[in-house]
């Protein structure tokens, strides 16, 4: 008597049960690798916007010789580059430098005229005002942000009297997270520049791109509060701590890596809106740096450089050619660098406090 | 918790029992009044000024109506809108003798070519074969030239009418300027004139049968002009030339209606707040700046604005639900540690970013790519513009993918497990188990997804300014699918765009305003429906 192989392989010809080749399996796998491509698909496109920027940005960033990294583009304004032939050489000079050459060829006793001048404005010097007018844009911004999110969610979870005001207010403000930013921009617009007469200025953009952040820092604030258990608050209060007590000691503690984390995804997305600060904050070209000031009063009602500002104003504004490609990628590059940066680090912190903060 | 923490360094005395310390008062408060006073009072500022955002939309949109009505009222008593039925008669022939420069395009090209069966003929023989077919269409361009002359003197009477009314209004904002400063004596100074309408539209008025007369003689001449038309230059264009005659026909017909509606008019019929509503509502023209009549429909920037978020999601959805379904049922645990994070990494690429790259790669590429021959069977293709709804269509995909992808990843993840492992009991293939048992106890929160994608995809501002092309003007749908190529402008389009031109307090600057409340209240609207479907369907589970 044949002993049955126990060992069979399922693919094996001897088990019966063995899976058979069927037209509902072809499609089955047909449609699964249809499913795997098209993922495939979206990471491919993700890549290829992000590749292409990088490498024709990095031409911009980087270079080959000590110190790697390009400071002056990361350390000077925008400047108009002047394209010119002179005494047969073709020549690329920012404007400093441009007035330079002239003055030297001029001591030297030249005689000869720059021929075919061709000058395009921002596609020389750098984006070092940009840079620090974002930094100052988003700082501000989540300052304001965090200060009355947080509040606001603490009051909601932890003093409010729960019911239908305050469900109602949670809906609206769930709601308002969805509007686009360019209403944001357009009551910004309306509320601090005209009503208020702030201008175009900081503190119009700091508000401006508070209260645009604002619903999504308060409703995500409240779901980290929701998180920690009841029985926190409630052992807490039992020792007699006092209720700010138990909020600083009990709660908070807890529920801080998730508001952390979307405040973070905040600061991103403060960091690479363009319409609300667009006719709040944002100015085309400005001499100054933002400290640059006589009253301290200044500084906050003065309008500044921001890198999201300046693609759209380089890639609307100027034509596209070999002599402005250079700016034009460089500063896209930076931006998705400050960008990705920030994202990263949300991704990253949220993973490690997830894992560190289980109870 | 360290036990000491509870009792706090608040007193610096130690008293043993926490319960019955009595506690420091500030003005009569204890700390934590003053703490939950703090917190209560941030919340009160927040709700206040997210409230406050709807006020203000309302308080400087919601004096467009009114200023609309005003400028509607200036349009018919001015005399434009009278003047503006001869322009619409007169925009009737051009059309027509557009469609004869189309046959006669066609004609040419089919001379130069040898189709018309005559072989190929040179560019002088093919106008000498022409020759009695323009001197027709000559004669019929001309018949227009007595009825384009008086519109344009028309035209001048009123839009000066117009200036002048538009100049007095200046005068009396200067004037109530100076009265609020306090200066009396400058006020008295400026002089306003009040437009006396119907003495200014008597003129127009008394040209009526100047009017009367040129019409007759155009109809006549158009009438007997088709008569004589000669025949189609080539068998194949003789539909072409029966469809113009019956245009023409039809077009001459138009006239006594004309005349009708030109007697009927009533330079003093009051403008009610309502047409100053559907003026806007469902206005197809959006026209600023212009030297004839400002028009503030939303119609065109609605339909772009939908036109361009419905490519995008028809390009997003299938992948966004695809890869939410391969990552959340078939992917491995590896795999999706990779796919999760980079689909949330693409979501962080600021728009902005988008729509440059859509400007210096994507036009030129897809304008490249649409000139091959091989892709001529292509709807819209080859691209006439390089910057198209199709162009920030497919950016904004990227924009909703990610969006899409994690809602629905989420929805379905919240299937319990019971129901997928009850399938594959029951002997259920992978596949059947997803469209059977997976889909539907998940479609709800797809639903939603789809939805909350679409909020996002038409509140976009930066792809759209950079890359759809911003011509304003409803697409042409009855194109077919060739009208995902055509140049769109948008609702939040227009705002970035032309906000920073307008001088605040103006009708241009309200209409912008009321474009952000509609902007407003779809979203708010979107979301709304995205939350009850959710809501619905998760008690029906």
């Amino acid at each position: 008597m044949q002993t049955p192989n126990l060992t069979m392989s399922p693919e094996s010809p001897d088990n019966p049960f063995r899976a058979r080749p069927s037209r509902a399996k072809y499609y089955e796998s047909a449609i699964l690798g249809l499913m795997r491509v098209a993922t495939y698909v979206i990471l491919l496109c993700g890549a290829a916007i992000i590749g292409t920027i990088v490498v024709k940005g990095a031409a911009t960033l980087f270079q080959s010789s000590f110190p790697f990294v390009n400071v002056t583009f990361l350390s000077e304004a925008p400047e108009t580059l002047h394209i010119f032939e002179y005494e047969g050489r073709k020549m690329e000079l920012g404007d400093r430098a441009y007035r330079d050459f002239l003055r030297s060829e001029a001591a030297r006793g030249s005689t000869a005229k720059p021929v075919g001048e061709q000058s395009i404005v921002y596609s020389a010097g750098g984006i070092f005002p940009n840079i620090v007018g974002t930094i100052l844009l988003v700082v501000g911004s989540m300052a304001i942000a965090l200060v009355l999110g947080v509040s606001s969610a603490i009051y909601l979870n932890e003093y409010a009297q729960q019911g239908r005001w305050v469900n109602f207010i949670r809906l609206a403000v769930l709601n308002l997270a969805g509007v686009p930013s360019i209403v944001f921009g357009l009551f910004g617009f309306g509320m601090f520049v005209i009503f208020l007469g702030w201008k175009t200025s900081l503190m119009a953009g700091w508000f401006t791109l508070a209260f645009m952040v604002l619903p999504v820092v308060i409703t995500a604030s409240e779901e980290a509060l929701k998180a920690v258990p009841r029985s926190f608050r409630e052992g807490s209060l039992a020792l007699g701590a006092t209720k700010w007590q138990t909020i600083r000691k009990a709660v908070l503690p807890f529920a801080l890596p998730g508001i952390l984390t979307s405040s973070i995804l905040g600061i991103a997305r403060v960091a690479g809106e363009t319409a609300p600060i667009m006719f709040t904050a944002a100015y085309v070209i400005r001499d100054r740096l933002p400290w640059d000031v006589e009253r301290v009063a200044d500084f906050f009602f003065q309008g500044v450089m921001a890198l999201p500002y300046h693609i759209y104003v380089v890639s609307t504004k100027i034509p596209q050619n070999e002599h402005t490609e250079r700016i034009q990628y460089g500063t896209a590059l930076v931006f998705l660098l400050i960008v990705a940066a920030i994202a990263t680090s949300s991704i990253l912190l949220r993973n490690r406090l997830r894992r560190a903060n289980k109870w | 918790m360290p036990p000491d923490d509870a009792r706090g360094s608040a007193t610096g005395t130690n008293p043993t029992l926490v319960i019955g310390r009595a506690r420091r008062r500030f003005l009569g408060l204890t700390l934590d009044n003053v703490i939950q006073g703090f917190f209560g009072g941030n919340a009160l500022a927040a709700i206040i000024v997210l409230g406050l955002i709807v006020i203000f939309l309302f308080r400087e949109g919601g004096e467009f109506f009114g200023q609309n009505q005003h400028n509607l009222e200036v349009y018919r008593k001015a005399g434009l809108e009278y003047v503006d039925y001869m322009r619409r008669q007169e925009g009737g022939h051009a059309v027509l003798n557009r469609q004869l420069l189309e046959i006669r395009r066609e004609a040419f090209a089919s001379f130069i070519s040898g189709k018309a069966g005559q072989g190929t003929l040179s560019p002088e023989a093919a106008n000498a074969r022409l020759a009695e077919f323009d001197h027709f269409s000559e004669k019929f361009s001309d018949a227009v030239m007595p009825l384009r002359t008086h519109v344009s003197e028309l035209g001048e009477l009123a839009v000066e009418t117009k200036t002048r009314f538009a100049v007095s209004e200046d005068r009396k904002t200067q004037r109530a300027q100076l009265l609020a400063v306090g200066k009396g004596g400058e006020a008295a100074k400026v002089l306003i004139e009040e437009v006396d309408y119907r003495a200014a539209l008597a003129p127009i008025l008394a040209m009526w049968g100047d009017y009367q007369r040129i019409n007759r003689e155009l109809a006549r001449q158009l009438e007997t002009l088709v008569v004589e038309m000669p025949l189609a230059p080539i068998p194949s264009l003789v539909s072409q030339m029966a469809e113009f005659k019956r245009g023409v026909q039809g077009y001459v017909a138009t006239f006594p209606d004309v005349e009708r509606e030109l007697q009927a008019w009533n330079h003093s019929a009051p403008i009610g707040w309502h047409e100053s509503f559907t003026s806007f509502i469902f206005g197809y023209e959006w026209l600023t700046a212009s030297f004839w009549q400002d028009w503030y429909g939303i119609l065109p920037l609605l339909a772009g604005s939908v036109l361009v978020s419905l490519i995008a999601l028809f390009i997003s959805v299938p992948f966004a639900i695809a890869a939410a379904v391969y990552v959340n049922q078939i992917a491995r645990r590896s795999e999706q540690r990779l796919i999760k994070p980079a689909i949330e990494f693409i979501s962080a690429i600021p728009s902005v970013v988008l729509g440059f790259f859509g400007i210096v790669v994507l036009g030129h590429y897809v304008r490249s790519l649409s000139q091959e021959p091989w892709l001529s069977w292509v709807p819209g293709f080859p691209v006439i513009e390089r910057l198209n709804a199709l162009t920030a269509g497919c950016l904004l995909a990227l924009i909703s993918i990610p969006a899409i992808f994690t809602l629905a990843e989420d929805a379905l993840n919240n299937v319990p497990s019971a129901l997928r492992e009850a399938s594959f009991a029951l002997g259920a293939s992978r596949i059947q188990t997803m469209l059977r048992v997976i889909m539907p106890a998940a479609v709800s929160g797809i639903i939603s997804a789809i939805l909350l994608g679409f909020g996002r995809v038409i509140g976009e501002t930066m792809v759209v300014l950079l890359c759809a092309g911003n011509r304003i003007a409803i697409p042409d749908f009855m194109s077919g699918p060739s009208v995902v190529t055509q140049p769109v402008h948008t609702m939040t389009g227009i705002i970035a765009q032309e906000m920073g031109e307008v001088s605040p307090g103006s009708i241009h600057y309200r209409a912008l305003f009321i474009v952000g409340v509609v902007l407003f209240f779809l979203s708010l609207f979107i979301n709304y429906v995205a939350q009850r479907i959710v809501l619905k369907y998760r008690r029906a589970l």
